[in-house]
């Protein structure tokens, strides 16, 4: 067997167990059952890492990137045929979808140029408010998607000076006090709902409700939380697409040179100022964009969705999958929305345990679930 | 505006200023020796107000109830507590993370934070509910027309900036309080004169987190009342001070603190909208100075190694 | 779910091949309910409290031997959180096998859910939420409510208070829904009633501080202070009055009718006055039932004011799933035509709104250390006078 075929071979077998993994995970209900999978996947990778195969098979991955990146569409989609009439689970994974758009905006900030930001919820609820102000125009849903990453883009812009202007923690203090403000602002604003919050109109493309069932045959009738993955899918692969276009081009490498070093990055020349505006600004559109569709789906949102806390969630995302680590991303993003989702039987202690949790990772695993390779010369020649 | 009410304002904003710079002062010394930064500092403040209210209730059980030695026993078991937790959290989750980028610190101890918080009210007898903080001092008050002054917030205000003169001294006046700055200003040459570099961190942080078990005592006997979220934003505006003022430098966490306290009073009394856009109007302030000044008021002393 | 559903079906073949070799028939039908509150976050004590308080309703029916069904309470966390209660309300309300739900203590998140209850055709009944819109704001047929709104509450305490013989009020209010609504509602009917607001204050729901807010209202030196919000910030309130040297008379909305409110602030809550829909759950024959039933339970935590009412919409749930079964629909219809049925918070019955009319206001004070039902109290005999009297 070739090296080529049998690398498909593993794909494929890799994208059948990831597929059923899922569905299994979305599925059972009964606590125990949950912490026994969550065991048996733990165990699995540890003894796959221990004897090497997690190195193979990465490699393997990043031969053939394109399989990949198919294998990984499919598996989604079967995941979400599966629950095609389930609203919960489509609710759910939708919502991760969602997250995941904003943490790549986080991550193109974070994790390519080192610029913090810890008002992601902020940036993220600038998006919603979008919606929720422009649902009842006549303005095209599809077109406030998009202006929804402009509005956070624009107001994230307020911050550029003070952003570019400090480092480390004191950048962080700026964000922090931002997030704080948004909230505060919107809490005592009764024009744009106050506390009480706003409902938002759902969306709707040419004519199609994404509100209501979708209706096959006599028999066969969709969740309409359907029509906001499909759509949500949709913006996760472009964002990816984008986030990969520009971690590999020539702008991918003048964030890296701001993030790694400023001072030396300034004696060649890079203009740090323009490369951290860049990243900060597109960084906060998507979040933005995120945010005016997830808005859209909930159909409900009040200021407390955009609290601290909820920024500290956005950043434990792409710190716990690796800074700058797409697909790190995508799987912290699942691991963090969807675990508290599933062990509501530890109701009290869900908090707790999260943040012991997220302790032991950032002790034990400082770099990551899934750290960022180091930049390859050609894609796919790492091995 | 009458005199008496002008009083009356700026010994509520100076009571408040109090406290924050207490917060903030733990912050900057934290970050003076470690260059990190402590975001649990909150909630072990709080966590300090339960021990001192936990001990008071003990007293009272065995019987003890002169106040000045409830007082006491408060105040010695919250901050002896304080500084012991303090220096096991320098110990077993700042010091192992040294090398790692300073956000993994922040969000360490941001999740610490988070555990704290709900350990106080999952597992402390009836945690959830606000709790009643005995008054242990005076509570004499003298009245001079719309102005009220009590004996209470005189003393913790006196208290207050006796804490912080200490602390001062210490730092400046004291071997330990050299090795400190030692430390703080090149760990490398710190060690070579033989200061014993883990020592002193965990002795600062000791040091931070019992001034912060101070604050929180200081808290409860002022607002008599104590509950389990009460360090979360007194540590978020603590670390605003700290980094307003400029970190690193005591003074400047104290400025920064008096700065805020000042900036909510205006917020809530000078300004024509609704007071609740006070914590709006400070926070748009920090953050326009922060943009003037980006490193703190009272600038770091550092130069940049390339 | 797909697995599961299949695996149900699978284990409920296997209990019936079971039962039918032992030749047990008489095992019942399990019917799903459920709960949702905040059991985590700054109100987690009231949310935790009703969650008790229904769990105990389930416990009871199940222990009724002449009970149909059996039933089985699934709980959810809303957080007090309108996204998070949205992704509860949805798995809740898309699990077809929840047949009715008792749910929501904070208002913002009931105005997200109900939506989503009518499009899932779930019949419920709110358990502690008193802004008006949630049953008023809508012609969903799904949505009812047993305790009473803040608009009777506000009503009550208005023309209550100027009976006393009070003339100005400062008013503060956290800015959440429900800390506005009672501004809103007590401001309508004290200006109703005679009474003259000098000023009033939003505070944000996580304060700590009121002394810039509170020497502005000592400067005005009104009769009453009068505060539109929950326990938390009730107790920094009256506290901090105190420190200020502020001797007026302290009125809370229903918010603070808790015993931490006297925990928290302990001697000065001496003569505080505070209003809470139906009456007193100790004054009721049921009531004395609840009490009893919960203590016995054991739960360590306290009903809290709310209590009561999720014990009684459970029960009404429970009661409609045993007369027309366990169907949405059908329970939907039980509901819309409830008139004058008992329970332990009085007899309920729904107006056209889903909305129970009867709910009575009982005005409570504070007497050493315990909330007492006014009329009891030694301040109507007069005994005792209110700050000001």
């Amino acid at each position: 067997m070739t090296q080529s075929l049998k690398d498909k071979l593993v794909i494929l077998l890799l994208a059948a167990l990831g597929t059923a993994f899922m569905v299994t995970f979305i599925a059972i209900e009964e606590q125990t059952e949950i912490f026994a999978l969550l065991l048996v996947a733990a165990a699995l990778i540890v003894a796959a890492a221990k004897f090497g195969v997690i190195k193979a098979i990465s490699q393997c991955l990043s031969r053939n990137e394109k399989l990949m990146n198919g294998a990984v569409i499919a598996a989604v989609l079967v995941v979400v045929f599966w629950f095609r009439e389930d609203h919960f689970p489509l609710l759910m994974i939708a919502t991760v979808m969602m997250y995941v758009i904003a943490c790549f905006g986080l991550n193109m900030q974070f994790g390519y140029t080192g610029v913090v930001n810890f008002a992601g919820a902020a940036f993220f609820g600038i998006g919603c408010y979008t919606a929720a102000v422009l649902g009842d125009t006549s303005v095209p849903l599809l077109m406030v998607i998009a202006l929804g990453g402009i509005a956070a883009a624009i107001i994230g812009s307020i911050l550029i000076i003070p952003v570019l202007r400090t480092r480390g923690h004191y950048a962080a203090v700026v964000t922090i006090a931002f997030g704080l403000l948004f909230r505060t602002f919107l809490e005592v604003n009764d024009t744009l709902g106050g506390p009480q919050g706003l409902r938002v109109p759902g969306m709707n493309l040419f004519g199609w409700d994404f509100n209501s069932n979708i209706e096959i045959s006599e028999n066969i009738e969709l969740s309409f939380y359907m029509n906001y993955v499909i759509l949500a899918l949709i913006m996760v692969i472009l964002a990816f697409v984008l986030m990969r276009r520009i971690e590999r081009s020539w702008i991918g490498l003048n964030f890296d040179a701001v993030r790694l070093d400023e001072t030396a990055a300034a004696c060649f020349g890079i203009d740090i100022k323009r490369w951290k505006i860049t990243a900060f600004t597109l960084g906060n559109f998507l979040a933005g964009t995120a945010g005016a569709l997830y808005a859209m789906m909930l159909g409900f949102i009040a200021p407390s969705n955009f609290a601290f806390s909820d920024s500290l969630i956005l950043v434990s995302i792409v710190l716990l999958g690796g800074m700058g680590s797409l697909w790190g991303t995508i799987l912290a993003a699942g691991l963090v929305v969807l675990l508290p989702e599933k062990l509501q039987a530890i109701q009290e202690y869900r908090f707790l345990i999260y943040a012991i949790v997220m302790i032991l990772i950032l002790l034990f695993r400082p770099q990551g679930i899934l750290p960022r390779g180091l930049r390859a010369y050609i894609p796919g020649w790492r091995g | 505006m009458d005199v008496g009410l002008l009083g009356q304002f700026v010994v509520n904003g100076m009571m408040l200023g109090m406290m924050y710079a207490l917060v903030a002062v733990g912050f900057t010394l934290f970050f003076g020796v470690l260059d990190v930064i402590k975001f649990s500092h909150g909630d072990v403040l709080m966590v300090g107000t339960f021990a001192g209210f936990s001990t008071y209730l003990g007293l009272t059980a065995i019987g003890i109830d002169n106040a000045f030695v409830q007082l006491v026993g408060v105040l010695v078991v919250s901050i002896a507590s304080m500084a012991l937790l303090g220096a096991i959290i320098a110990r077993y989750l700042v010091l192992p993370l040294k090398s790692a980028p300073p956000l993994n610190t922040l969000l360490v101890t941001l999740m610490l934070g988070t555990v704290l918080r709900e350990s106080i009210r999952l597992f402390y007898p009836d945690g959830s509910n606000p709790k009643h903080f005995p008054s242990l001092l005076p509570t004499d008050a003298w009245s001079f027309g719309s102005f009220t002054l009590r004996a209470d917030s005189v003393i913790l205000l006196i208290g207050g900036l006796l804490v912080i003169i200490g602390v001062n001294v210490l730092i400046n006046r004291t071997r330990l309080g050299l090795a400190i700055r030692a430390v703080a200003q090149d760990e490398e040459t710190a060690k070579c004169m033989g200061i014993n570099f883990k020592m002193i961190v965990l002795l600062t942080f000791a040091l931070g987190s019992g001034v912060a078990a101070f604050a929180g005592v200081m808290n409860g006997l002022y607002y008599n009342e104590i509950n389990f979220g009460m360090g979360l934003l007194l540590g978020v505006i603590g670390f605003s001070a700290a980094i307003v003022g400029g970190l690193g430098n005591i003074y400047g966490a104290i400025l920064g603190g008096f700065l805020f306290a000042g900036l909510q009073t205006l917020g809530a009394v000078a300004l024509p909208f609704a007071s609740a856009y006070k914590d709006v109007f400070a926070f748009a302030v920090i953050i326009a100075l922060i943009a003037w000044r980006p490193t703190g008021l009272i600038a770091e002393k550092t130069s940049e190694r390339v | 779910m797909g697995i599961l559903r299949k695996s149900t079906v699978s284990v409920i073949a296997l209990a019936m091949a079971v039962s039918i070799g032992a030749g047990v028939a008489n095992a019942k039908d399990k019917v799903k309910v459920a709960f949702i509150g905040p059991l985590t976050g700054g109100v987690s004590a009231v949310g935790v409290g009703g969650r008790n308080s229904a769990e105990l309703a389930v416990q009871l029916r199940n222990a009724d031997p002449s009970a149909k069904y059996e039933y089985e309470l699934v709980t959810q966390d809303s957080e007090c959180k309108p996204n998070v209660g949205v992704q509860a309300a949805t798995k809740v309300a898309s699990d077809k096998s929840i047949i009715g739900l008792v749910g929501h203590y904070c208002s913002a998140v009931a105005m997200g859910a109900v939506d989503i209850y009518h499009k899932f055709n779930l019949p419920m009944s709110v358990w502690g939420a008193v802004l008006p819109d949630v049953t008023y704001g809508n012609d969903y047929k799904e949505i009812h409510r047993v305790n009473g709104t803040m608009i009777n509450q506000n009503d009550v305490a208005a023309k209550f208070m100027t009976d006393q013989g009070y003339k100005t009020w400062v008013v503060l209010y956290d800015t959440t829904d429900y800390g506005k609504g009672h501004n809103k509602y007590f401001t309508e009917y004290l200006a109703k009633n005679g009474g003259e607001i000098l000023a009033d204050f939003g505070v944000s729901s996580d304060q700590q501080d009121f002394t810039a807010e509170l020497t502005k209202a000592k400067q005005l030196n009104p009769d009453v202070i009068f505060f539109g919000g929950l326990t938390p910030l009730g107790v920094r309130i009256r506290a901090q009055m105190e420190k200020l040297g502020i001797t007026a008379q302290f009125q809370g909305a229903s918010g603070i009718k808790s015993d931490s409110f006297i925990d928290g602030v302990g001697e000065l809550s001496e003569g505080v006055v505070s209003f809470l829909e139906g009456a007193p759950v100790d004054k009721l024959p049921g009531g004395q039932y609840f009490i009893e039933k919960y203590k016995a339970a054991g739960f360590a935590e306290s009903e809290e004011a709310y209590g009561p009412f999720a014990f009684a919409a459970m029960n009404l749930i429970l009661d409609g799933i045993e007369e027309v079964g366990p169907n949405r629909k059908k329970l939907t219809k039980y509901l819309g035509k409830i008139q004058d049925h008992d329970s332990i918070v009085g007899k309920i019955s729904f107006d056209d709104h889903g909305q129970n009319t009867v709910a009575a206001i009982t005005k409570y004070v504070v007497q050493d250390g315990k909330w007492v039902v006014w009329e009891d109290s030694e301040y109507a005999t007069g005994a005792r006078k209110l700050a000001g009297k």
